[in-house]
């Protein structure tokens, strides 16, 4: 029975296995974060922004965008090639509505293979702000933010290969704040003065 | 010379034709079953079965890829090479030209119907249908919306980091004279 297990079935399991495996990888690398987990907030948040904006979403915005319009190109040239935006913000008017339970299923994602951990600040006053970057290669393919607040949740999710000089190159712009951000070829002119 | 030995085995038989059935007679047919030699080797059958598999395998993967790359695609707007101009956009705001040298729309009386035969106005976008455009705009919105919220927590972890790292503050006096 073994060797009709080994003649018969092993290179036709070990293909499936294979098969199976790549896309288990292919899953893995995608930098999207689930978070239908927040989803209970939404009814005790006096303030909520939800934002999903996929792939096919994406490109149609990207044809509103005006060429000739200086602010607009630039988020335009920031979004060309972006799989998706997802936002979760919630805003209460009360402490406690949300615990550290509810964050785990997104935190237990951002464990995962890919994501690395650029930024946490913890703070028992203004809450705690955690920046996460997802890899392939050298090239950055995902974006995650996350910060709580005693009143206030957020969860950003960009995916796909976000440049982050463009992100910085758009404060102030089109009703965006000023981040402080310096791009890496203003820090470079700064150094040589 | 009797031939009838040769049909019916009556009659005297020829010595000669005794003595052939003599000699063919050990090739003789015995109902008795084939036997075949062991020390004669077989040829051996080839499985296909594991090639077969595979290429079931293969065939069910690429079959289940396609048919998801299908419904994903389905949604994708097929790429379109009339323009129209979006709403919103600095071509529409202008007041459409008096002066044009373009004739005027001429109306066309077609079975009671009337018909307006309006010139078409160059865009660098692509076209979108009215409920395409309804929703690209929504998009446009949600999309300014989710960078305004983002690029406002990054300046807000900006901030926080800055507060921080007491080298950051250093660099920061330093800077500041």
């Amino acid at each position: 029975m073994k060797s009709l297990f080994q003649i018969n079935f092993k290179t036709p399991f070990l293909t499936m296995l294979l098969i199976m495996t790549s896309v288990l990888v292919a899953k893995a690398q995608d930098s999207r974060i689930q978070m239908a987990s927040l989803d209970h907030l939404a009814s005790k948040a006096s303030q909520t922004v939800d934002v999903n904006i996929d792939e096919r979403l994406m490109k149609m915005a990207a044809k509103l965008f005006s060429d000739r319009d200086a602010d607009e190109r630039e988020v335009k040239k920031l979004i060309v090639g972006l799989k998706g935006i997802y936002v979760k913000s919630f805003e209460f008017e009360t402490d406690g509505q949300f615990v550290a339970a509810d964050l785990e299923p997104i935190r237990t994602q951002l464990r995962g293979t890919g994501w690395t951990k650029m930024v946490n600040v913890t703070s028992k006053k203004e809450g705690s702000v955690e920046v996460y970057l997802q890899f392939i290669g050298e090239n950055v393919n995902g974006l995650a933010v996350l910060v709580t607040d005693d009143k206030e949740l957020t969860v950003v999710n960009i995916v796909g290969p976000v440049n982050l000089d463009k992100l910085a190159e758009l404060e102030g712009q089109l009703g965006i704040p000023e981040l402080g951000i310096e791009s890496s070829k203003t820090k470079k002119k700064n150094n040589e003065q | 010379m009797n031939d009838d030995y040769l049909w019916d085995k009556t009659g005297e038989p020829d010595p000669q034709i005794q003595k052939l059935e003599e000699i063919l007679g050990t090739l003789r047919y015995e109902p008795k079953p084939l036997e075949i030699p062991e020390s004669l080797p077989l040829p051996q059958r080839r499985n296909y079965f594991p090639w077969i598999a595979i290429a079931a395998s293969l065939l069910l993967a690429i079959l289940a890829a396609g048919i998801w790359l299908s419904t994903r695609s389905r949604g994708e707007t097929p790429p379109q090479q009339a323009s129209v101009a979006p709403l919103g956009s600095p071509e529409e705001k202008t007041p459409p030209a008096t002066d044009r040298k373009t004739p005027e729309p001429k109306p066309d009386f077609h079975e009671g119907l009337l018909v307006v035969h309006k010139p078409r106005r160059k865009s660098s976008t692509p076209a979108l249908s009215k409920q395409e455009r309804e929703e690209a705009l929504i998009a446009k919105e949600q999309l300014m919306l989710a960078l305004r919220v983002t690029t406002e927590k990054l300046s807000l972890i900006h901030k926080k980091t800055q507060n921080t790292n007491p080298a950051n503050q250093i660099k920061n006096q330093h800077r500041a004279g």
